[in-house]
């Protein structure tokens, strides 16, 4: 990548950072915060983004950010009182503002007729009329000069000027130097300098910090004002000056220097004061003397040349040695995400490979207490510690996602007119990237129906005694190695019989089914039963929560609902923390070893002969508590073996698809439950149907992971072809 | 030895900019991420010139050059001032606190050399 190209990726990260701060700021400030570094975090994030946009001529993004930054500036000085409907403006236009990030991002750049609408707005706030419209507003400028009167009327041909320049102490005391001002007015032509050194005190008057020299500079060339000027723009107000054109006859008769500009720059930089007396040696005559442009740049560094402290990544060293800085910033480096893989790769070889070396030592019949075995297990230790802090560097604070809700939240509370406040816990909890990045969605679906369908109108909460105020919580926790996410409301909680009712329109249930409120509430996970006639605009979509939980079941989570009548109802998400080890079930199958995921698992059983009930073929049932469910034998559905195992002599394990098909896997026996490290199967090898993925166990053997989907719809597919 | 230009800005995108502008012209570039943070790193590295922003957390741009001005080791650095205000005020509030000169973003790499060159040798 090109490092202007690099620099827009980051200009787009940092937006992204900017905006998330800027929401959280004017939320703050909605509740009632009034400290000022709240506001001017806000107005910064929005100046920030702005200065950026203007680096890559982001044009839509800069005038709005331009609109914005001016009533946020308002709102900074006092002038804008941060009322709650100019805070509910602000939030708007902090949604477009990212609006218009992503569209830049996405290079779509146009007119955004909300953008306009919401402009307006933010100008009418800001004090009516806009009086720094964005057509006026300078953004190209490199520098911001005065305007000049440029004269049309100076003679054609080579003329010059002579300039008068006495400094003032506070022309050194902001660090600037004659010397370099009569270095770069010399570029401008041939230049003859007169020194004037009359004002300079007896030795014992020298006021070190007083300036005391002037100097008239006779430039002769082809030049306009404008350029000298130029030259003493940062000392505009530090120096008395004066500019005058010098007739041609008066330019020719000046050719002869008094000086020459070499010796005069070593003398001044003897006489400048304050500003010298730290730097001399810096100054190196050579360069000084010559007025030629070409001569004055500095040598072209080399990495070789360079200090070790000037080494690309200076800002880590800087970083580094002012310590207590360290802490407070949170020092961060950026990563490939490729290279964070590749790291949690290895270490899984590693874990795998530490494992079969403790099995060949047991092998080996090597005592508990020998060395060896002794130098394993702490091997052991570090290994696994390895593997926390590798995944840990994959594990980002969910704050990420839980951020992009506020939003929503505001658009489903308009379109619905609930009024809605949202409240999130525990945004620091961390978890695998990847499962943020595929909780989004199920999240934003979740809440759309929390507060489609969760929350009552404000008529129906008022005559329930409730504020108006609806609210939805969204909380993150860990709990026993997993990450538990809870989004709850309080509203009117599940409708159960409106909800039997429709899973026994639709089929799903038997009209005299005897459920419990659990088992009513849990309908609603059901494929299908999210009905044609209640898809609104808003949780509809033609998704229901069927999708949601399959998403929840393919990241290896689990998702239930807990729902108290008039009072609301929270959805329960548990999810591991990362998708590079899974937790599962090692089973043995016609001497093979395979491993079924515990989260698929409900429950095992041994099968009774009673239970069985044959379909014909090699097709079979187990009756489990009045219902019948398919009993699959796996050692036939994956090609071990061409005869199926009596029911009796194996185990079988009730599964749960992501669909919620169940099923019972048959198999020879139960080796144990253990975490294993996931190898693709389609990444070394090729997809297989029924297989999942592999791992390698601690004997050096490799083991299959089940892909219960496949293999219980695969199986139901035949039983509807048998039955 | 190049010349070291330390840069002082919060915003990162900026930082990378100033990095690639000023180190393709043969600088030396040290930075630093707001003016708490300025005043660690120059007096770890002694830089011959200062750019810095003015909107900044913790100690802005104003603070920072004061704080530069008022200490008689610094106090000669020339700072330019690196910010997308073009008003007046700003800039006037920026040389009453002491910088050298000033560069309105967003800035032409050129222009923003010459300007470091015109305040330091």
């Amino acid at each position: 990548m090109d490092p202007l190209a690099a620099i827009r990726e980051t200009f787009f990260q940092e937006c992204d950072e900017q905006l998330a701060e800027l929401e959280s700021g004017l939320l703050a400030m909605e509740g009632g915060d009034q400290d000022p570094e709240t506001i001017n975090a806000v107005f910064r994030a929005v100046h920030s983004i702005k200065g950026g946009a203007g680096a890559f001529s982001l044009e839509a993004l800069i005038r709005f950010a331009h609109v914005f930054e001016t009533a946020l500036d308002e709102m900074r000085s006092g002038r804008l009182e941060a009322t709650s409907d100019v805070l509910k403006t602000m939030l708007r236009a902090s949604d477009v503002l990212a609006d218009l990030v992503s569209a830049a991002h996405a290079g779509e750049e146009g007119d955004d007729p909300r953008a306009a609408t919401l402009a307006d707005e933010l100008k009418a706030m800001s004090g009516g009329e806009d009086d720094t419209s964005e057509s006026e507003e300078d953004w190209g400028d490199d520098f911001d000069f005065q305007p000049q009167a440029v004269s049309f009327e100076a003679p054609a041909g080579p003329t010059g000027f002579v300039v008068r320049f006495k400094p003032r102490a506070d022309l050194y005391a902001k660090a600037n130097e004659s010397a370099l001002l009569l270095r770069e007015l010399a570029r401008l032509g041939e230049a003859s300098v007169e020194l004037d050194a009359h004002d300079v005190p007896p030795i014992n008057e020298i006021d070190p910090e007083a300036a005391y020299l002037s100097w008239t500079v006779t430039l002769t060339g082809d030049m306009d004002e404008t350029a000298i000027r130029e030259v003493f723009e940062f000392v505009d107000g530090d120096c008395e000056l004066s500019i005058e054109p010098i007739a041609a006859d008066e330019a020719e008769a000046g050719g002869e220097p008094e000086f020459d500009i070499g010796s005069l720059l070593a003398k001044v930089q003897g006489d400048a004061p304050a500003a010298t007396e730290e730097a001399p040696a810096e100054i190196e005559p050579a360069a000084a003397a010559e007025p030629e442009p070409e001569a004055a740049p500095e040598p072209a560094p080399t990495l070789a040349v360079v200090p070790k402290a000037a080494a690309p990544e200076a800002p880590a060293d800087a970083l580094a040695s002012t310590g207590p800085r360290k802490t407070e910033a949170g020092a961060t480096i950026r990563v490939d995400l490729e290279r964070v893989d590749r790291l949690i790769d290895l270490v899984g070889e590693l874990v795998i490979n530490q494992a079969v070396l403790s099995q060949r030592v047991m092998e080996a019949g090597l005592a508990r207490a020998s060395a060896v075995a002794m130098g394993l297990d702490e091997l052991e230790q570090l290994t696994r510690e390895i593997q926390d802090s590798v995944m840990a560097i994959r594990a980002q604070p969910v704050k990420s996602v839980f951020q992009r809700m506020p939003r929503l939240v505001r658009e489903v509370a308009a379109m619905t007119g609930k009024p809605v406040r949202l409240v999130t816990e525990g945004e620091g909890t961390e978890v695998d990237k990847t499962v943020i990045e595929r909780l989004a969605d199920p999240l934003t679906h979740m809440i759309r129906n929390a507060i489609d369908h969760g929350l009552e109108s404000p008529e129906k909460r008022a005559a329930a005694g409730k504020p108006a105020e609806g609210v939805v919580k969204l909380a993150a926790f860990h709990r026993s190695g997993r990450i538990v996410i809870e989004v709850s409301d309080d509203g009117g909680g599940i409708n159960r019989e409106r909800v039997k009712g429709i899973a026994v329109e639709k089929g799903l249930i038997a009209a005299d089914a005897a459920l419990s409120d659990e088992e009513i509430d849990n309908l609603i996970f059901m494929p299908g039963f999210s009905t044609a006639s209640e898809v609104s605009d808003i949780s509809g979509r033609g998704v229901g929560m069927d999708v949601v939980r399959r998403s929840i079941l393919a990241l290896g989570g689990r998702i239930n609902i807990v729902s108290k009548p008039g009072k609301g109802s929270t959805f329960t998400m548990s999810l591991p923390l990362t998708l590079a080890v899974l937790d599962g079930m090692v089973v043995s199958v016609a001497n093979q070893t395979l491993v079924a995921p515990i989260t698929a698992i409900v429950e095992t059983l041994q099968p009774k002969a009673s239970d069985v009930h044959s379909l014909g073929g090699h097709s079979r049932v187990i009756s489990i508590r009045g219902g019948f469910v398919p009993l699959i034998d796996i050692g036939m559905a994956l090609g071990y073996r061409r005869d199926p195992l009596p029911a009796t002599q194996g185990v079988a394990l009730l599964i749960e698809g992501e669909g919620g098909a169940r099923a019972a896997l048959l198999v020879d026996a139960i080796q144990g439950q253990r975490q294993v490290v996931i190898k693709s199967l389609e990444a070394n090898y090729r997809q297989v149907p029924g297989v999942a993925a592999a791992t390698i166990l601690g004997d050096g053997r490799v083991a299959l992971i089940l892909d219960i989907d496949t293999i219980v719809s695969v199986s139901r597919g035949e039983m509807r072809k048998a039955g | 030895m190049s010349m070291t230009v330390l840069t002082v800005d919060d915003s990162r995108t900026m930082r990378e900019m100033l990095r690639l502008a000023l180190s393709d012209a043969g600088f030396r570039v040290v930075q630093a991420e707001d003016g708490l943070h300025g005043l660690e790193v120059l007096a770890a590295e002694r830089p011959q010139v200062i750019v810095t922003d003015i909107n900044m957390p913790r100690m802005d741009g104003f603070g920072f050059i004061e704080e530069v001005r008022g200490d008689p080791s610094h106090r000669a650095i020339p700072i330019l001032v690196l910010t997308t205000e073009s008003d007046a005020e700003k800039k006037n509030r920026a040389r009453m606190a002491g910088a050298t000169g000033w560069i309105v973003k967003p800035f032409n790499p050129d222009k923003l050399v010459d300007a470091i060159r015109r305040v330091a040798a």
